[in-house]
């Protein structure tokens, strides 16, 4: 990540745009298209998570403003967050089933985050 | 120092100049065209809103970009399996590209418009998002991969070392850097 914050915002964050689909008003995502392995892996109750990776180019202001307008977390919980993925490389930002996941992954794809999914260990 | 976005009553004002708006707009219509799959629009609007592309679903879907600056742009989704990762790939890429595609269009029309230059939330988003997608091209075409290549451009530039094209690549990328930087604020200051 990199350090160009020049002056962060000092405002309330934004609310979340988590629940809201990202091509107008209509929810329905492809993550709900038929997928032969999420029902197993939702008998078995496993969480994954979405996991956002270090990277030179996103700024530390827009990383946090990510955090907080798509997940609707506070601004501390989303700095905390911006400082684990600038200093330890990554973290674990949403925790959930694999469909929500992919979801969220796919949002970050769509703001330019690096980001995976995957089972938790 | 001029404020390039600024938070105002009716929305985010652009304070750029007709040719750093143009350079933008040119900008956003390259990113536009990397983004171009080749395989058109689906004429189906339901798929196209849900992001599948029109295509036979049995066919194979798409694979991680050869170009690294594209493949950026359209990350793989899992790291430790590749199946996982195709699935993901395959319902989303699509989408993912006409999203960013749209946004493009849509921050460069505004920019394109004649003065005051005022744009609207969801432009101002629109524009966001593209600025990141451009530096993320921009980035990846400067070989930028650590936090240090990073800090180390910004000391080159600010030394004038490097060839003029390096040059002119490096400091258009500070500049969308900053711009992108004044966005967010006068964004959050809306909010």
């Amino acid at each position: 990540m990199t350090r160009a914050s020049t002056e962060a915002f000092r405002t309330r964050g934004p609310t979340s745009t988590r629940s809201t689909p990202y091509s107008g008003g209509v929810s329905i995502a492809p993550v709900e298209l038929e997928k032969p392995d999420s029902a197993q892996e939702l008998a078995r109750d496993v969480p994954w998570v979405t996991i956002v990776w270090n990277d030179p180019i996103n700024t530390m202001s827009y990383v946090t403003y990510v955090f907080q307008s798509y997940f609707g977390y506070p601004r501390s919980k989303a700095e905390k967050l911006m400082r684990d993925v600038h200093e330890k490389g990554r973290a674990v930002v949403s925790t959930g089933s694999r469909e929500e996941m992919e979801r969220d992954t796919e949002a970050m794809h769509e703001f330019g985050l690096w980001a995976t999914f995957r089972k938790d260990d | 120092m001029r404020q390039p976005f600024k938070a105002a009553r009716a929305g985010i004002q652009v304070n750029l100049d007709t040719q750093e708006r143009e350079i933008l707009v040119q900008l956003l219509g390259q990113l536009d065209d990397l983004l171009d799959d080749g395989l058109g629009t689906s004429e189906d609007p339901l798929a196209a809103m849900v992001g599948m592309s029109g295509a036979d679903p049995d066919a194979p879907g798409p694979t991680t970009p050869d170009d690294p600056a594209l493949a950026r742009l359209l990350p793989d989704g899992n790291r430790d399996d590749p199946e996982a990762s195709a699935e993901y790939r395959r319902l989303t890429e699509y989408g993912l590209r006409a999203r960013k595609r749209s946004g493009a269009r849509m921050a460069a029309g505004a920019l394109g418009r004649p003065e005051p230059v005022v744009l609207a939330t969801d432009e101002a988003l629109a524009l966001m998002k593209s600025f990141t997608d451009v530096r993320l091209v921009l980035g990846e075409r400067l070989e930028l991969r650590t936090d240090e290549d990073a800090d180390e451009l910004h000391e080159r530039l600010w030394a004038g070392e490097g060839d003029p094209s390096w040059l002119a690549t490096a400091s258009m990328y500070e500049l969308l850097t900053a711009w992108q930087e004044h966005l967010i604020a006068a964004v959050a200051r809306k909010h």
